[in-house]
């Protein structure tokens, strides 16, 4: 039986792009899966809740309480694809206990596999975190998500070490048009009849990167 | 025949975190298949026994027939460790008691191990302990136990103070023992089973529990890093040539 993914997006930095991959993921595995369940642990930035208020729930790991709340639900084998939209200021809070609590090591006796989307940036601070990351998370299950948004082609080294997800730039006005709290890619691939727009090009391309990951984790489990 | 080993576990001052202490090493033994038994000697309560039934007998350390019990008794049942957690405020008796029968004189000429887990707490009055327990340690492996489970901060000690009564007593060893997450410490308070049980998820009776995992993984590391303490000064090896032959960990490996 093919292991249940937990999808965790996080970055040290705001405005890198999470939210808008964290979207992503869960608008493509509900597509794929008629499931998916999200932890918005981001309620301070713009909000994956706003966005998929029918599959999100908000959550703290600020206390052991939410740590509980959060964890416990996420180990769950429960064929549910799971996305956690990890805000900025709860990185090192999240690492540091899933180091703490062996994470990793219960997540593989359930047959859980978490797979950490590292939203990357050419600071100082994204790199120390990522080196932290590499420590602690095993290469097939980091990978460094490229958004053009971000690095504008601007590509540290360190970034082209692991595996990596790229998310192409749209234009302005199109970024703008996501950005709505009503806007719902599904949807748009759904109504929009036109497959050649670039909105519907770019939705699609991400969706296929996306399907290409989680194949790619079902053939390194096997 | 493995020489017998007494390991007492105690403090004159109370809420430091005797029994926690005393509790961590049964879990230590157990995983090192060190055959071991417990005395309680919280009259008639019984915290210790509270978590570890099957190995624990409560006795009261002031009676003469249950001293009896336990030391009469050393050489001739089966586990070769005995845990003794004593009460608070009976420390200084105990000790006491022991000289009295021979058991320190036993100790001093190699026919017991004896090991004593004194648990230090954050006044000024555990310095004054340190003193009065360093006149009973010759010929016994004496461990200071700066215990911060409870988040003790040790605040009102002066380093050079501390040193100067640390170097009373030759070949003291200082243990440290980290804190645990206050609810997973709790949630093992409900549950009524040593640390080795809540970290398997496992009832009282081996029974499946469903325990959080998130506490379970803060009590696993932590068992880890104080387990890495009882390593670092070999306490298997100090027990006696039983625990030698140890077989691998269960839980809380590092």
């Amino acid at each position: 039986m093919p292991a249940t993914p937990i999808y965790i997006v996080c970055s040290p930095r705001p405005q890198v792009g999470k939210t808008l991959l964290a979207r992503l993921l869960s608008e493509f595995l509900l597509l794929k899966n008629g499931e998916a369940l999200a932890f918005d642990i981001a309620i301070r930035e713009p909000s994956l809740i706003d966005y998929v208020p029918d599959v999100t729930e908000t959550a703290e790991i600020d206390d052991t309480y939410g740590k509980i709340q959060l964890m416990d639900r996420v180990i769950i084998d429960d064929g549910v694809a799971k996305v956690i939209d990890l805000g900025y200021y709860s990185f090192d809070e999240f690492f540091k206990m899933s180091e703490e609590i062996g994470f990793l090591k219960e997540a593989a006796r359930r047959n859980v596999a978490p797979v950490v989307l590292f939203c990357a940036d050419t600071d100082r601070l994204s790199l120390r975190a990522y080196d932290g990351l590499q420590h602690q998370i095993p290469r097939s299950h980091l990978i460094t998500v490229e958004n053009e948004h971000v690095l504008r082609d601007d590509l540290p080294d360190w970034i082209k070490q692991g595996r990596t997800l790229r998310i192409p730039a749209l234009p302005l006005f199109l970024k703008t048009y996501i950005d709505r709290l009503s806007f719902s890619f599904t949807g748009y691939l759904r109504r929009e009849k036109d497959t050649s727009t670039e909105l519907h090009q770019w939705i699609r391309h991400n969706y296929y990167t996306l399907r290409e990951l989680e194949h790619g984790l079902i053939l390194q489990r096997s | 025949m493995a020489k017998p080993a007494v390991v007492v576990v105690g403090a004159d001052k109370g809420g430091v975190g005797k029994t926690t202490v005393s509790r961590t090493l049964l879990d230590y033994f157990s995983a090192n298949n060190v055959p071991t038994r417990a005395f309680d000697t919280e009259h008639p309560r019984g915290t210790l026994k509270r978590f570890h039934p099957e190995i624990t007998e409560i006795v009261d350390m002031n009676s003469t027939p249950d001293q009896m019990k336990i030391f009469d008794t050393l050489s001739a049942v089966a586990p070769s460790v005995t845990v003794i957690d004593v009460r608070a405020g009976l420390m200084s008796p105990t000790l006491a008691a022991l000289r009295d029968i021979g058991f320190l004189d036993a100790a001093r000429s190699g026919q017991i191990t004896f090991a004593v887990f004194h648990i230090l707490g954050s006044s000024i009055a555990s310095l004054d302990e340190i003193a009065e327990t360093a006149s009973y340690m010759v010929g016994a492996k004496y461990f200071l136990v700066k215990n911060f489970i409870n988040n003790t901060s040790f605040f009102e000690w002066d380093q050079s103070t501390y040193a100067s009564y640390f170097n009373r007593i030759k070949d003291a060893t200082e243990l440290t023992i980290p804190k645990l997450n206050e609810m997973a410490f709790e949630q093992v308070e409900v549950a009524s089973v040593p640390f080795l049980k809540f970290v398997a998820n496992k009832g009282p009776h081996d029974e499946a529990a469903n325990y959080s995992f998130v506490l379970r993984g803060y009590v696993r590391h932590w068992l880890a890093n104080v387990w890495s303490e009882y390593d670092r000064i070999k306490l298997t090896d100090i027990v006696g040539s039983a625990a030698k032959a140890a077989a691998p960990r269960q839980a809380g490996e590092k």
